[in-house]
């Protein structure tokens, strides 16, 4: 009956995912820091100021959390709660000085990142040293990253929309290409399958699906955005490596990732060792 | 049937046996774990080496056009122009198929029913109906079946996939009723009584029409596939659908286009061939192996993919059933059941005709309906009617045989090969479908298919 199974890849295959633009309501923002109520101003300045052209609705409230107002991550759980705020930001290692060794994100990070459904910003540190030049300046160049972008229409909306005028959206995909060999090197030990041949399809497949939904999301931000350019890079590679090039080549000033999993309490694939690494501009943890 | 041999009755009833034993693992193939081609190449060779030995078979040369040809007893036995027709018709289906046509037909039928179940169910009804009637009834189920699922799986409505399975595994055989190439016992029952494929398809449509309607409307009753309502829901299950891209299938469009051409080309000749000089005496057997090897030129250095997809299971399944049959016209077995055949057929015009439709139909859903196509074709071909005349094409006698062995694969899923791939479908689709609940659930269906040809045999045909 492997007919029957060609008929319904077929049909699969025609299946498109397709994109709609969500619009992202940003009424509320609580900015999060360690430090006193003028430190913690002056973050929220900048933070304010960052996000002031990117979709903060027009009477927007934004409240600034000094270091004294919570002590225990439970402390801050419960602030969080209490101020139901739609986008969190903030920076690593918080009440801590583990940011001189860039090993973790520090407990409340960690935490927050997974145990609350709202958008985290999470800034450069700001006495780390380690900004870009052109981080927190503006979003010129925004890129969203996933290991699975066809669906992925909030993480593509976010990015759109944080994105400034006339500037670029980075749409990437990067398929790891050690589990690629892995797979490919077992269906190379089976002789009912062609090798080559299947080297090619899968790949093909893989990498034809993202670029579909880019092409896709191409299409309605065109009308939503037209000021804005949608740039696509799909590929096969070293997920980590391919993704800081990236960063670099472009100049990136945002990332756009998601970091929730459904099935498990840390953060999901390739996103915990991505936000471990990329130090030196901010990004969007969804 | 040729020449009256001197057969000793107890040869016959042994030879019948033999046939009784071939039927009974026919309708076990599934337990026994044997293909068909295997079983029936194994009688064949016991009843060819039976036929020798006791000096059934004419091993003469055969004379073709004056000349006395040595040929080997089991080669005139088989009637080629039936394996052409299915070897030829079969390649073509293939290889068009890859040019994305039917895809793309079955894609922009989904598209236009905007995701709504009760259109879904009509469109892929008549798609099932009409892909039967011009490939097969096994190719349809295998293109319409998997469409469904993946088309439901998109709308979140597994719910009502079981329903339409059946309904479209259920309208597969009324399709198979279209036209003369549209199932084998069409073609076998077809060509033995002298049908043309533009009287078959006349005398036909009219019933597939009616029972595709009356079966459409009795499964989205009987299954609750109804509407959708509200505004919301119509607008989530029309942009669900309008996401498939009918031009994915489509590897290049100029081969797309010459799929077309070939599709139409091919029904046209195929419905001419009784007509058209040359090609006549040729036969459809010709047409469709001649179809197939114009398509096979468009991957002329990989067709060797296509010679392996052919089901060679099948054909040789034919051929050895063609050739144990021919022993048992030896032995006088088809002549004996012709006997038995006459007392029903005696009952009268319309109590013989309708209860040749039953029991065609009744023995086509435990077995096989194309050794029962051959063996009665072979039988009436040869059966006078009642005013001693040899039965012509007009007959509704041959009618009886056609519905009843299509119609008998709806009765059972072992009843024909198309409800078989629904059922394989079904468990695909993790759907619980047992031999007892596809009874439960079809008889209602098959029962006022079956009621509806003995109507129309009885009132239309006669």
């Amino acid at each position: 009956m492997s007919r029957i199974d060609q008929f319904e890849s077929v049909f699969r295959a025609a299946g498109r995912t397709v994109f709609g633009y969500e619009p992202i309501a940003l009424g509320r923002v609580l900015v999060v820091t360690d430090l006193d109520a003028d430190g913690a101003a002056r973050i929220g300045g900048q933070v304010g100021e960052f996000l002031d052209k990117h979709g903060l609705d027009a009477n927007a409230h934004q409240r600034n959390v000094s270091g004294v107002e919570f002590s225990t991550v439970k402390g801050l759980l419960d602030l969080v709660e209490a101020e139901t705020p739609d986008l969190i930001c903030t920076y690593r290692h918080l009440h801590s000085e583990a940011w001189h060794w860039p090993f973790s994100l520090g407990e409340y990070v960690d935490v927050l990142a997974q145990a609350t459904t709202t958008p985290v910003l999470l800034l450069p540190h700001p006495e780390a040293g380690r900004i870009a030049d052109h981080a927190m300046q503006d979003t010129g160049v925004v890129m969203a990253m996933t290991d699975h972008l066809a669906g992925d229409q909030r993480l593509v909306s976010f990015a759109a929309q944080m994105v400034d005028r006339d500037g670029r959206l980075l749409l990437t995909h990067v398929e790891d290409g050690h589990t690629f060999e892995r797979y490919m090197e077992v269906i190379s030990k089976l002789p009912r399958i062609d090798t080559d041949e299947a080297s090619q399809d899968i790949l093909q497949q893989l990498l034809e699906e993202p670029q579909q939904y880019i092409d896709s999301c191409r299409q309605v931000l065109a009308e939503t955005r037209p000021d804005m350019t949608v740039e696509a890079v799909v590929k096969v590679g070293h997920r980590l490596a391919e993704y800081s090039q990236l960063i670099e080549e472009h100049e990136v000033d945002l990332l756009v990732l998601n970091t929730k999993d459904a099935e498990q309490l840390a953060m999901h694939g390739i996103a915990y060792p991505m936000v471990m690494e990329l130090r030196q501009i901010p990004l969007l943890l969804i | 049937m040729s020449e009256v041999h001197h057969v000793s009755p107890a040869v016959t009833w042994f030879c019948a046996a033999l046939l009784l034993a071939l039927v009974l693992c026919l309708a076990l193939e599934e337990k026994l774990h044997i293909k068909k081609s295997i079983l029936a190449g194994s009688f064949a060779s016991v009843a060819l080496l039976l036929g020798a030995a006791l000096h059934l078979l004419p091993f003469e040369p055969v004379l073709i056009g004056g000349h006395e040809i040595h040929l080997p007893v089991y080669i005139p036995a088989v009637d080629w122009e039936v394996i052409a027709i299915i070897l030829g018709a079969s390649i073509f289906v293939d290889v068009t198929s890859r040019s994305g046509l039917f895809t793309w037909i079955a894609i922009r039928l989904t598209k236009k029913s905007g995701g709504d179940p009760r259109r879904l169910l009509w469109y892929y009804g008549g798609m099932t109906v009409v892909f039967s009637a011009v490939l097969n009834n096994v190719t349809a189920m295998i293109i319409v079946g998997s469409l469904t699922g993946v088309s439901l799986e998109k709308l979140k409505r597994r719910d009502i996939l079981l329903g339409f399975l059946l309904v479209e595994g259920l309208l597969t055989n009324v399709g198979g009723l279209l036209t003369l190439i549209s199932s084998v016992p069409n073609i076998i029952v077809g060509n033995a009584a002298g049908i043309s494929f533009v009287s078959f398809f006349l005398k036909a449509s009219p019933y597939v029409l009616v029972a595709t309607i009356m079966t459409l409307l009795m499964g989205a009753r009987i299954f609750a596939i109804r509407r959708l309502e509200t505004d919301e829901e119509i607008a989530d299950a029309a942009r669900e659908v309008a996401a498939f891209d009918e031009r994915d299938g489509i590897e290049s469009q100029g081969f797309f286009w010459f799929g077309v051409a070939m599709t139409l080309a091919f029904v046209a000749v195929m419905a001419t061939t009784s007509v058209l000089p040359y090609l006549r005496d040729l036969g459809m057997g010709y047409v469709a192996m001649t179809f197939a090897a114009i398509m096979l030129l468009r991957y002329k250095h990989e067709v060797d993919q296509f010679y392996r997809a052919v089901d060679w299971d099948l054909l040789g399944f034919f051929v050895a059933l063609f050739v144990f049959i021919n022993v048992m016209e030896h032995a006088q077995v088809l002549a004996l059941i012709g006997e038995g055949l006459k007392l029903i057929i005696a009952l009268g015009d319309i109590q013989g005709t309708a209860a040749v439709l039953v029991a065609a139909a009744v023995f086509s859903s435990v077995t096989d309906n194309i050794p029962l196509a051959a063996m009665l074709a072979k039988i009436i071909v040869v059966l006078p009617d009642a005013a001693g005349n040899l039965r012509g094409p007009e007959d509704p006698i041959w009618w009886s045989v056609i519905f009843g062995a299509n119609l008998g694969g709806n009765i059972t899923p072992i009843g024909s090969a198309s409800t078989l791939v629904a059922v394989t479908i079904m468990h695909k689709q993790k759907l619980n479908m047992s031999f007892g609940r596809f009874v439960s659930s079809a008889a209602i269906f098959a029962a006022a298919q079956i009621s509806l040809a003995t109507l129309y045999v009885l009132v239309v045909l006669m």
